[in-house]
């Protein structure tokens, strides 16, 4: 395959697409009707309905007797962990043994044209951003994961969150399933823009951004207090007339959604001729230029608050003005300090 | 220009990639030196001014050093930033070559 007619590499090896990154027309106003029903089926296919379809394989031969979880017990905790670990290895893995570590598409669409095994950085544990990255996924993100699970299950099961049935609401449920990706988008946003003020960047969200070339297990390598606020999108579930399945839906975007935003490639080869893409170029924008996309392009609230970058020139021209606006002001700012301290 | 006394040998110019850099460590700082498209040299200090990443692991274009933790940017012979989230000039030093040699005037 010929990643080049899709897009660019630079002189680093670093690829990026040639057409803009474009948000999702849900949001446009007057309506676009005909954007909207081409886009639809993306919405869905492949990852919304994956992480759905994987929701209902957990509600089936997963999650225990609400009997069981109305009290909590050592013994389904454990079993849920354990579950939530080998779909992360599993799933997880796979992308990376594919990409990363046969490197099966070699770095056809990679963004950036290393691979993080190549580069050692003190920024991560044992200087290895892989290491760091799995250590933190196992240890702090599927445990928290495993935690919010536990809390809304153990809420479902002693009537303490609201549970509608399938039978009785279809459309009701239908329609919060329709919104879960919309909620999380929302969610995401609120936090990410939350833990990029400088003192919570610093103690907390500097941890994942440590992943400048992100890759698959970059996806959870967060700090614990970033896993709980990014997990937390679960307790939505706790006011919304919902139903477990639709919970562990949202909580299963946030968990296994994370890779397509982290996995460092623009599209993802099937075969001879297939492309599954990741959507991935938004985010990995903001890992790369750090004060644009903190959302994803579903809402288009990036636009909305001016930190939008589409990956076109002029995204890039916007973001520079952005920064002549900022540098004007903090020269300003010197100047204000330096006429106060003569005076005094 | 500084003082002859502060020059300092910093490395051969073949060390240094035409739109390259490397870093630099002396006397407990650490700097990065340059080598611009004409083959001309440049020095400023290491780190960024963003977060405390080694300049020299980023990537050289004309001139102009892209930051490999955020790609902030700055302009390698001023020391001007030119990018977010960068927003704090770089300070510079002199540099020049001498027989192949790269000194650096870090008075
Ligand atoms: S550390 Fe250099 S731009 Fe952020």
């Amino acid at each position: 395959m010929d990643d080049l007619k899709y897009g660019t590499r630079n002189k680093r090896g670093d690829w990026a697409p040639n057409q803009p990154i474009e948000t999702a027309p849900l949001f446009a106003f007057p309506p676009r009707l005909l954007a909207l029903a081409k886009w639809l089926p993306h919405y869905f296919f492949p990852w919304n309905a994956i992480f759905a379809a994987s929701a209902v394989a957990y509600w089936a031969w997963v999650i225990p007797p609400v009997e069981t979880m109305q009290t909590l017990g050592i013994g389904w905790i454990a079993w849920l962990y354990v579950v939530n670990a080998v779909c992360v290895f599993l799933f997880y893995g796979a992308f990376e043994l594919h990409l990363y570590v046969l490197k099966r598409q070699k770095n056809r669409f990679k963004y950036n044209g290393k691979f993080p095994a190549e580069q050692k950085s003190k920024a991560f544990w044992f200087e290895s951003q892989n290491l760091d990255n799995v250590l933190r996924t196992f240890l702090s993100g599927v445990t928290i994961w495993t935690a919010v699970e536990v809390c809304m299950l153990f809420a479902y099961a002693n009537g303490y969150a609201p549970w509608l049935t399938f039978a009785e609401n279809p459309w009701t449920l239908a329609l919060v399933a329709l919104v879960v990706p919309v909620i999380h988008e929302f969610h995401f946003f609120c936090i990410h823009r939350l833990i990029h003020t400088p003192l919570l960047y610093k103690w907390v969200h500097s941890v994942h951004h440590n992943s400048v070339n992100p890759s698959p297990w970059s996806s959870l390598s967060m700090h614990p207090v970033e896993h709980l606020l990014y997990f937390g999108t679960a307790f939505y579930h706790l006011i919304l007339p919902s139903n477990p399945i639709l919970m562990l839906y949202q909580l299963h975007y946030a968990g296994f959604g994370a890779i397509p935003g982290h996995v460092g490639f623009d599209k993802v080869e099937v075969g001879e001729e297939t492309l599954v893409d990741s959507h991935a170029y938004a985010h990995y924008l903001h890992h790369k230029y750090f004060e644009v996309n903190y959302g994803d392009a579903l809402i288009p609230l990036d636009r909305w608050f001016g930190t939008w970058h589409d990956g076109s020139a002029d995204g890039e021209a916007r973001m520079q003005e952005r920064y002549r606006k900022r540098k004007e002001k903090l020269a300003a700012r010197k100047a204000r300090n330096t006429i106060g301290e003569a005076a005094e | 220009m500084s003082d002859l006394s502060t020059w300092v040998p910093a490395c051969k110019l073949e060390d240094i990639e035409q739109e390259g850099a490397i870093r630099f460590d002396h006397a407990g700082r650490t700097y990065a030196v340059y080598r611009g498209p004409d083959d001309s040299v440049y020095c400023t200090t290491g780190l960024c001014t963003h977060e405390a990443i080694h300049l020299a692991d980023g990537l050289v274009m004309d001139y102009e050093v892209e930051c490999p933790k955020h790609s902030g940017a700055f302009d390698y012979r001023t020391g001007e930033a030119l990018r977010l989230p960068a927003c704090e000039n770089l300070r510079t030093y002199p540099a020049e070559v001498v027989d192949g040699e790269v000194r650096v005037a870090l008075g």
